[in-house]
């Protein structure tokens, strides 16, 4: 059974990857939905919610059940023509009122839609339009289609951060962000230390030394500020965030395919090969490389979880594309909008165990698959 | 053979130069074109290139850049428009005084805990040996970080939050205290998230070297058992231990800027940063510089090191 835990956990990420985030029940990453800093909605059941209330003409009445004090604030969005109506337990309030097809968007602090309503331009309208507990229903005759926002401390499944906006939505969005850079810049780096690997091994020589210094050159360098030099310079798409860590992560495949390589060059029938007359390049391909592979599908697997903490540190210290919802990006804003001096856990939690559990699932997975090309380290 | 090791570490600096020299001039136009004011005529615009030495070719360029860099001469800062080299030496001993023992007490206790572990397999040690080890490879530091800093600064306010001194700052003896409380967090998180690396290793090393003959055999002589582990079994993998400590350095000098920035501390990783933030790119190349340098520094030293403690280095070094 627990061999299967990260191959499943896996498949879970891609597929979270991959979905529409409406199909699961949650907003766009990239709107505010909720009020800032709002608590996760299991968290703290004696605060109000934050509710939306959608009347249209296919469902023109909408119920609310009302058990707590009266919320932060609310807002008013759509368009509409006819009325609508807000019923309280104790009186009836007309929202607008409009003959023709208009947009709304009202705020509750707005002075003028407080005159509307005949209450004093100092008056706390969510006070006024919440005064108790109980039942409640929005309702809309004519025809359109309004959103109600109540505006409380708690918002969905792990609450909002500093602009609103749903920390499970952008949680979800970083899965494929960190997914993508790892496997894509792992195997980019791959392919790069495979080929120069397999050049040293095999042809040894001037390339050989040559190659072989800079991977001890590029080994002593510290990478992260190289790193933050390089995407200063060249800017901060994923693109080149993408290239310039793998550029930066082959020396170990080489390091590895190069020991392939020299340990097989001078192996009897390698020889064979050559004295049947075998190119180089069919040798290469056809006998180093299918040696080399599954050792090299470890390595990938074992490679991905650097890059992915290289991509959230880099992400961290803000040289990340801003608009790209990432988990390091995530625990960046955190930091800089101090997320704990709020006590805003819910922002640095589920990025931090999100990029802790990829890195474990791929480091498992390498493992295993270090396992099935050399049996003898099951053993152990 | 010392010759050959500082032949290699100077080799990796100029890289670094080189790579800094080359990488300021990849950038669209050239690195002045957005501190000058377009109004400015053609004259000017080739008058300043003169001042800063563009007008000279690439290779001149490159010999002058490097002569510099071995005189710590790193011009001006393009925001504070002071030397590079004062704001550099307040920073880097603060970054120094961070890393240092953070390295050394990871090591030493990832060593301790990981012989521990090799001894007495299957126990508490060696289950907490593994697991610490697991999440120093795959948990961000920043995130420990920021999770102990929520827990140990803000809702038990046990620790400071930001800075490397309080504002105002102390004086006399309370200025080392102040220091050193402020430096305590940040050492304490990144001893926690490395000595599990450190110790996975020493222990994996310890379980191969303690199953050789020669380790039944000084048992079989009736040495003290902690003889046997400590002067036995931990002296043969000494050498291996201290190219780790070699390959780790660029991990360490990296974690710096992390930790750094976390802990809003006045180090040069954090220089690096906001400078890079700002497009600050002498002072982004210096510090640069100044952590390769730091990197390579230490690296030649722990090379030396093992030179000391591995007879077959030595040995065979004098003889080459």
């Amino acid at each position: 059974m627990k061999r299967f835990i990260s191959p499943v956990a896996l498949l879970i990420l891609i597929f979270l990857s991959f979905i529409e985030l409406s199909a699961i029940g949650l907003p766009e990453s990239d709107t505010a939905s909720a009020p800032p800093w709002s608590k996760p909605e299991w968290l703290d059941s004696s605060e109000a919610p934050t509710v939306l209330l959608r009347v249209s003409d296919s469902s023109p009445a909408q119920a609310l059940s009302w058990s707590w004090n009266a919320p932060l604030n609310f807002a008013i969005t759509g368009h509409l023509r006819g009325e609508l109506v807000w019923k309280t337990p104790e009186k009836d309030f007309t929202l607008a009122k409009t003959a023709s097809e208009t947009a709304l968007d009202i705020n509750g602090n707005d002075m003028s839609f407080k005159r509307a309503l005949g209450e004093r331009p100092f008056a706390s309208l969510p006070g006024v339009l919440f005064p108790t507990t109980g039942e409640y229903e929005l309702s809309l005759t004519g025809s359109g289609d309004v959103t109600f926002r109540v505006d409380g401390g708690r918002w969905g499944w792990l609450g909002a951060d500093q602009r609103g906006r749903d920390v499970a939505s952008l949680f979800v969005r970083g899965v494929s962000v960190s997914l993508i850079v790892g496997l894509s810049a792992t195997l980019i780096a791959t392919l790069l230390g495979t080929s120069l690997g397999l050049l040293s091994g095999y042809a040894g020589g001037v390339l050989d030394s040559l190659i072989m210094r800079a991977v001890d050159v590029l080994l002593s360098i510290p990478t992260l500020p190289i790193l933050m030099v390089m995407a200063g310079i060249l800017g901060k798409s994923l693109v080149t965030l993408v290239l310039i860590l793998s550029l930066f992560s082959w020396m170990g495949t080489a390091r590895m395919v190069r020991a392939v390589a020299m340990s097989l060059r001078d192996a009897p029938w390698v020889e064979n090969l050559r004295a049947l007359g075998a190119k180089r390049s069919y040798i290469i391909f056809r006998h180093l490389l299918p040696e080399a592979t599954p050792l090299l599908l470890a390595n990938i697997a074992l490679g991905v979880p650097g890059v992915i903490l290289a991509e959230a540190g880099l992400s961290f210290l803000g040289l990340s594309d801003p608009r790209l919802p990432s988990w390091g990006r995530m625990l960046h804003e955190a930091h800089t909008y101090g997320a704990f001096t709020k006590g805003a856990w819910w922002m640095i939690l589920p990025p931090g165990f999100g990029i802790a559990a990829v890195c474990l699932i791929f480091m498992d997975i390498g493992r295993r698959l270090e396992e099935m090309s050399d049996p003898r380290l099951k053993s152990s | 053979m010392i010759f050959r090791r500082i032949g290699g570490a100077a080799l990796v600096l100029l890289i670094v130069v080189a790579l800094n020299f080359f990488l300021f001039r990849v950038m669209p136009g050239d690195p002045l074109s957005g501190m000058m004011d377009p109004k400015l005529s053609a004259e000017a615009k080739d008058k300043i290139r003169a001042m800063w030495g563009l007008d000279k070719p690439l290779g001149e360029q490159f010999f002058i850049y490097v002569g510099q860099m071995a005189t710590f001469n790193f011009g001006m800062s393009m925001t504070t428009q002071r030397p590079v080299w004062d704001e550099l030496r307040s920073r880097v001993p603060n970054t120094v005084a961070l890393l240092l023992p953070a390295l050394l007490l990871s090591a030493a206790l990832g060593i301790y805990l990981g012989v521990k572990a090799a001894v007495a397999r299957g126990s508490l040690t060696e289950k907490l040996v593994i697991w610490s080890g697991a999440v120093s490879f795959s948990v961000p530091s920043f995130f420990v970080q920021i999770v102990l800093l929520m827990c140990f600064a803000y809702t038990l306010p046990l620790f400071p939050l930001r800075g490397s001194s309080s504002i105002p700052p102390p004086v006399g003896a309370t200025a080392v205290f102040d220091y050193l409380w402020h430096l305590s967090l940040p050492l304490i998180s990144l001893v926690a998230l490395s000595f599990g690396g450190w110790a996975l290793y020493i222990r994996n090393m310890m379980v191969k070297t303690l199953g050789e003959d020669y380790i039944l055999m000084a048992v079989a002589r009736g040495l003290p058992k902690g003889r046997v582990v400590w002067n036995h079994a931990f002296r043969s993998i000494l050498p291996p231990v201290l190219t780790m400590l070699l390959l780790s350095l660029p991990g360490v000098v990296s974690g710096a800027v992390l930790t750094e920035t976390v802990f809003s501390l006045n180090g040069a990783g954090s220089l690096l940063l906001e400078a890079v933030n700002s497009h600050n790119y002498p002072v982004a190349q210096a510090a640069f510089y100044i952590m390769a340098l730091l990197t390579v520094l230490c690296n030649l030293l722990a090379d030396l090191l093992c030179a000391l403690a591995d007879p077959r280095v030595r040995l065979g070094g004098e003889q080459a």
